[in-house]
């Protein structure tokens, strides 16, 4: 059988209201073949997690430029195992500095991308990830 | 037979995530659909299923919000499904109804459950009709289905929904005219939304025109045609209202049985058409590559029954009473 459709939830979370990015992705996850439930701006964690629950994702995808990265992909990650969803991917992208991300890597999110990165690299980053997390 | 999947108990518990699970199960695994279907017909509760429907961009997604968002006040548990289109180039799907959809956000009355068409071509996904029984068989009592953005023919919702608003908006005359024959014949109710724009008057009475004609079959009653803003939650208490007018009239006239009975119908004829198909399949072997036929048929400038009845001389089906339930299932 063909490798099931990749569902995605592509969300900003907090106070920030630069989508651009977060379109691009999403956009180009669609143009990857993926289901991607785009959930907009200014998204609080628990909404991000519920809709998760709900449409039942492979990936939560955050958008972050505001700063706010450690608390926002803490408490997703957070909620996401509270509510069953531990073995998702927690993936995002913004400006997030190294060393955050290191931290964050230790907490069990996946890798985070920023400017410059290559949308194919995000791509391939979720289908390798897909393959090896047969669920 | 052993169960395949593993958090029935969860479902019936009342586990959202697990009810989601089943959800993703009759999407991405057909040979569990039959389990699933054993399983969740007999535990229908009666959900009335109510089709939204429209061309793209006259608000589907806010009128759904909007009802949906009145029916939970009214202590009522709200099943969505909301549809939008698969790429046919790539097979990806951008699900954006979401974001008209906020003011439900983490409410444990809804469940909202965004959907590709994937291989529909009628405004639902083929798989539309099971997860509408999943949300009923889950305890939700209103099953809101919102189709992708239609034309003319997208009428899939007619069969998988009791019943059918059409939302328009002002500034569409021509639409109608494109309507006509198509999906306007199948609304129980329309809705023309965003009537704070220019162009209600003329949309109106393209509608009455139309009706006057009498552009419908005999045995529909022609349909209450309602005005609303929903962005600004105007017109949408009336419409709950003549909903639940339609739904009470429908049910009491015995209606809502026969779209019942037509949707068991409809799924019999498929499963038999798939049974078949399975079994032929796994007859006819290698001859069954219908790529590799097609190629041949092209050469030779042939048509597909040439080849059919060269193959139904050489493979025959055979149908007994025995082993009903067939073990060549995976």
């Amino acid at each position: 059988m063909a490798d099931p459709i990749i569902k995605v939830i592509i969300a900003k979370p907090g106070l920030d209201g630069h989508d651009r990015g977060a379109k691009v992705v999403a956009r180009a996850l669609v143009e990857a073949g993926m289901e991607v439930v785009y959930l907009g701006l200014r998204q609080t964690p628990e909404a991000i997690v519920h809709a998760a629950v709900e449409e039942d994702v492979d990936v939560i995808g955050l958008s972050i430029l505001s700063g706010a990265h450690m608390t926002h992909f803490r408490k997703v990650k957070e909620l996401m195992d509270k509510e069953g969803l531990g073995d998702r991917l927690l993936t995002g992208g913004g400006i997030i500095p190294t060393k955050d991300q290191a931290k964050l890597a230790e907490a069990g999110i996946g890798r985070l991308f920023g400017p410059g990165d290559d949308l194919q690299t995000i791509i391939d980053y979720i289908r390798d990830w897909h393959r090896s997390h047969p669920r | 037979m052993k169960s395949k999947i593993e958090f029935w108990d969860d479902f019936f518990k009342g586990s959202r995530l697990a009810c989601a699970r089943l959800i993703t199960k009759v999407e991405n695994a057909p040979a569990l659909v039959p389990e699933i279907r054993d399983r969740i017909i007999p535990c229908l509760r009666g959900a009335v299923r109510i089709g939204i429907t429209g061309p793209p961009g006259v608000g589907k997604s806010t009128v759904t919000a909007s009802l949906a968002g009145l029916a939970v006040k009214a202590g009522r548990k709200i099943g969505i499904i909301a549809v939008d289109p698969s790429s046919p180039f790539t097979g990806g799907a951008f699900l954006g109804d979401r974001v008209r959809m906020q003011n439900l956000i983490g409410n444990p009355n809804v469940f909202i459950r965004s959907q590709a068409s994937r291989e529909g071509h009628g405004g639902l996904s083929p798989t539309t009709p099971y997860v509408a029984d999943i949300l009923d068989a889950f305890g939700f009592e209103r099953i809101l289905i919102e189709t992708v953005g239609v034309g003319q023919a997208e009428l899939d919702v007619l069969g998988c929904a009791d019943l059918v608003v059409l939302v328009l908006q002002p500034g569409t005359g021509d639409v109608i005219q494109a309507l006509k024959a198509g999906i306007i014949e199948v609304a129980d109710l329309i809705l023309v939304n965003k009537a704070d724009m220019p162009g209600l008057e003329s949309l109106l009475d393209a509608l009455k025109f139309l009706f006057d004609m009498n552009a419908r079959p005999k045995a529909k009653p022609i349909p209450p045609i309602l005005t609303a803003s929903a962005l600004n939650d105007q017109g949408i208490d009336e419409l709950q209202a003549e909903l639940e007018k339609l739904i009470e009239g429908q049910a009491s006239s015995g209606f809502l049985k026969q779209k019942k009975l037509a949707r068991l119908e409809g799924e019999i004829k498929a499963a038999i058409q798939n049974e078949i198909w399975e079994k032929f399949r796994a007859a006819a072997g290698p001859e069954a590559d219908i790529a590799e036929a097609a190629k041949r048929l092209d050469d030779d400038g042939r048509s597909p029954y040439d080849y059919i009845r060269d193959l139904g001389r050489r493979v025959s089906l055979k149908f007994t009473t025995e082993n009903p339930h067939g073990e060549h299932r995976p």
